[in-house]
């Protein structure tokens, strides 16, 4: 059955699309992650414009991120003063995110922007992540058991000026890192769509040496904000969220995410990541070749704005 | 309306065309429908275009005669751009802007145009794929600084257009497309895609013999979003600031809702 999208100008089969958000739900579900950094790539395979498949998963995470950010709230397992800092980065950086954005599409490149962008991302988060899990299964195999390594001597984090004390991360250090912090991240979340908690997560673990049971919480509060903010941005400058195919998306995705939690409680944390980690390298490479494999067209067309 | 034009006004018109002594021969046409709603199970659509030929007195004229039938869609501007290897990897280097792509294009004929007219007809009249005009032609580097080009200078994006667009089956020839029903009667049918642009369009029926242009018809088509779409798509464009609002609004309730249902399992 098709279904023709207002947005993206076309006409797609409804069950290809619930059934790429219910995949993508199910793996997110099954590894606790969003999504986004897959689904993205997986509808700039089905023909969706890049700039369409972008704006509209900015839009999906807001809802897919809204029901963890919740039961995070009302735990109080988030660090709101963290939270709001990493916004004001993350509202920098999704404003420049977006005028890269335009400024790019002016000239034709913004697919390009895309493409490398998701092929950088995906390549150094899914080696890292294979890295790891390979290492703590050789580790286990071994017997020894990995020891995780959380030095407690300050880093260069410590040492930079304008401190505030965050209370609930029990933390007393510079503004300066969480707002860069922020900005990197809505950047990423303006130019890919993703939430970013893929570069979120391990940056308040390791380099703002946040406790773990805030991290998500606290990731979670900043991404709802700041994909909402890139959903009226894209909105405004490139009209380009088709709200049709985020609640489809939507939709195939949160069945898939009940039935990929209950999958992921029968596999091993590092067995998990060891999949994980292959999935995003073989998304990563096939953009990659797309980027230097002889096209079949020399030729593209761009509509009249583009 | 249109069928009250057809009930009406055609058996004048057809008087008119009848008796007029400067047109000899004439057609009358009509389409079988003059607006095409894209609601949100569209996936193309066929119109039928209809007519007759109107004769003369002496219906023993010279020679056979043509049906040529033009579809032409909105027109608006269009950017091709060509790959390069830039430190390898391909990306959009030279680009070429022309003024007035017209979004659908649709050529039929009874059969094929080079044994209907001439060439220098043909192209005086813009028929066949070789003969549209894409306007005025802007080439860029790069982004860098436009300079206006020869159509010949520009003919392999131009012919880039012609090639992506009949893939997408948005440019359209086909010489067996207009039948005849004895020697007056004449239907064809145009075939539009699920991703048919919106807009105006023009359906023009030309009757030529002996390789003149005898009598021509136009007729217009209305192509429009409807329904769900044309609310989302009028919005999106209208109130872009408002439209993101409501969406982040409409992904909060979704998102929301979607985590109360599971919870209550």
């Amino acid at each position: 059955m098709q279904i023709y999208l207002p947005i993206a100008e076309l006409s797609i089969n409804i069950f290809l699309l619930l059934g790429l958000g219910g995949a993508v739900g199910f793996l997110s579900g099954m590894f606790g992650v969003g999504g986004g950094f897959l689904l993205t790539p997986l509808l700039i395979f089905s023909g969706i414009p890049p700039a369409v498949a972008v704006g509209t998963q900015a839009n999906q995470t807001v809802a897919s991120s809204i029901s963890g950010a919740l039961a995070h709230w009302r735990q109080g397992t988030v660090d709101l003063k963290m939270g709001l800092v990493l916004l004001v980065g993350g509202a920098v950086g999704s404003f420049l995110g977006i005028y890269v954005f335009g400024l790019l599409k002016s000239v034709g490149q913004v697919d390009l922007l895309i493409s490398l962008s998701y092929v950088l991302f995906l390549g150094v988060i899914g080696g890292l992540m294979l890295i790891e899990s390979v290492r703590a299964i050789i580790a286990e195999r071994r017997g020894g058991g990995a020891t995780a390594r959380r030095s407690n001597h300050h880093n260069w984090v410590h040492r930079l000026p304008f401190k505030m004390r965050f209370r609930k991360s029990r933390l007393y250090i510079s503004a300066i890192p969480p707002l860069l912090l922020g900005t990197l991240v809505g950047m990423l979340v303006a130019i890919m769509g993703v939430g970013g908690g893929f570069i979120m997560v391990p940056a308040m673990i390791y380099m703002l040496r946040m406790p773990t049971n805030v991290v998500i919480g606290t990731s979670l509060f900043q991404i709802i904000f700041v994909t909402g903010l890139v959903t009226v941005l894209h909105s405004v400058q490139n009209q380009a969220v088709d709200v049709l195919l985020a609640l489809l998306l939507l939709t195939g995705g949160v069945i898939g995410a009940q039935f990929g939690a209950r999958a992921g409680e029968k596999l091993r944390g590092e067995h998990l990541r060891l999949l994980l980690g292959l999935l995003v390298l073989l998304v990563g490479a096939r953009l990659g070749y797309d980027l230097i494999a002889t096209p079949d067209d020399m030729f593209s067309l761009s509509g009249g704005l583009g | 309306m249109s069928k009250l034009i057809t009930k009406f006004l055609l058996p004048y018109v057809a008087l008119l065309g009848f008796i007029d002594p400067v047109h000899a021969e004439g057609i009358v046409t009509d389409l079988s429908k003059h607006e095409v709603a894209i609601r949100s199970n569209f996936t193309g659509a066929d119109i039928l275009v209809f007519g007759a030929i109107e004769r003369a007195g002496d219906s023993a004229s010279t020679g056979p005669a043509d049906v040529v039938i033009e579809v032409t869609g909105p027109e608006t501007t269009e950017t091709v751009r060509r790959k390069d290897k830039v430190s390898g990897i391909w990306m959009n280097y030279e680009a070429t802007r022309f003024e007035r792509v017209p979004g659908f294009y649709a050529v039929l004929s009874s059969r094929p145009l080079e044994n209907i007219a001439p060439a220098s007809l043909l192209k005086v009249e813009q028929l066949g794929f070789n003969n549209i005009s894409f306007g005025k032609a802007w080439s860029s580097v790069l982004g860098g600084e436009e300079n206006l080009r020869t159509p010949d200078e520009v003919a392999p994006f131009s012919t880039a257009i012609l090639r992506s667009r009949a893939k997408d089956k948005l440019y359209v020839a086909d010489s067996n497309g207009v039948v005849f029903m004895g020697d007056t009667l004449f239907r064809a049918s145009i075939p539009l895609p699920a991703s048919v642009p919106v807009g105006l369009y023009t359906v023009k029926v030309y009757l030529l013999r002996d390789g003149h242009v005898v009598d021509a018809i136009s007729s217009p088509l209305l192509i429009a979003k409807s329904g769900v779409e044309r609310v989302i798509y009028r919005f999106a464009y209208g109130q872009p600031f408002l439209y993101g609002i409501v969406a982040v609004l409409l992904a909060i309730f979704a998102g929301w809702t979607a985590a109360l249902i599971f919870r209550e399992h």
